[in-house]
């Protein structure tokens, strides 16, 4: 069974990001670089994606010619998905528990996140 | 480059779509499905993912010991993603544009439901961080 595990943040949650040492920040991405390695060596892992900081983000609708109108102004408490992963897992629990370890990745001074990570399932096709 | 387009929604929405007479619902999924054929057929397409209701949405965090601890409580106002399109582009033009016909989706009664669709794009790899 598919599930996804989606990161979300903040746009001063991001930047609080951005404040760590670059030894928190190497630390953090090994502790994830280790997990997607597991994830692939278990065959659980599917995909995952990192997307661009928010400060890029638009929001885009269609006028009646079909015609983007974008606009890039966000509310400050508007929670961005900053990246997620996709994996094939036996049980939710098992996906519950792979997002546990994401959550449990290193922050700032070793310490873990603890960011809660959202576990969704797939639209039945 | 490549773009995520997203769907999102709160709570209610989905419920509110939920309350769609099947024709609206047939014609915004045959939509959906001609819109990404499309996205196939001029070769921007990378992948979709519908999501499952947020009703089945958990939120987890570790425990002291790594364990994960669940919780299914979100605020109302929470934004849940819906689906998602990821294109490769040449421009943040061409993605806005494919944002804009996604938006153009009908909704009840046939009319175009002027979703709003978020852009973004999206990382190949740790070193678009700059680490």
């Amino acid at each position: 069974m598919k599930y996804i595990l989606l990161m979300s943040g903040t746009r001063a949650g991001v930047e609080g990001y951005h404040a760590w040492s670059k030894q928190d920040i190497e630390a953090h991405m090994a502790a994830l670089q280790r997990i997607n390695k597991e994830l692939t060596a278990s065959g659980e892992f599917f995909a995952t994606q990192g997307l661009a900081e928010p400060s890029e983000a638009k929001v885009v609708r269609g006028e009646k010619n079909g015609v983007p109108v974008t606009d890039g102004i966000f509310p400050e408490s508007k929670e961005f998905l900053l990246g997620y992963w996709i994996v094939d897992v036996a049980s939710v629990e098992r996906a519950y528990a792979i997002a546990g370890q994401i959550s449990a990745a290193p922050g700032p001074g070793g310490k873990p996140t603890n960011m809660p990570i959202e576990v969704r399932q797939f639209s039945k096709p | 480059m490549k773009y995520i387009l997203m769907m999102t929604g709160k709570k209610s929405d989905f419920e509110g779509y939920a309350r769609w007479s099947k024709e609206d619902i047939q014609a915004n999924v045959s939509f959906m499905r001609a819109f990404s054929k499309e996205l196939k057929d001029s070769g921007v397409f990378v992948s979709t993912e519908g999501l499952g209701w947020p009703s089945e949405a958990k939120l987890v965090r570790a425990g002291k010991n790594g364990e994960p601890i669940i919780d299914g409580v979100f605020p109302e106002s929470k934004e849940f993603l819906a689906g998602y399109w990821i294109i490769d582009v040449e421009s943040a033009e061409q993605a806005y544009k494919a944002a804009a016909q996604a938006s153009q989706a009908p909704g009840p009664g046939g009319k175009p439901a002027s979703m709003p669709i978020e852009v973004r794009p999206v990382l190949s790899g740790h070193a678009d961080l700059g680490l």
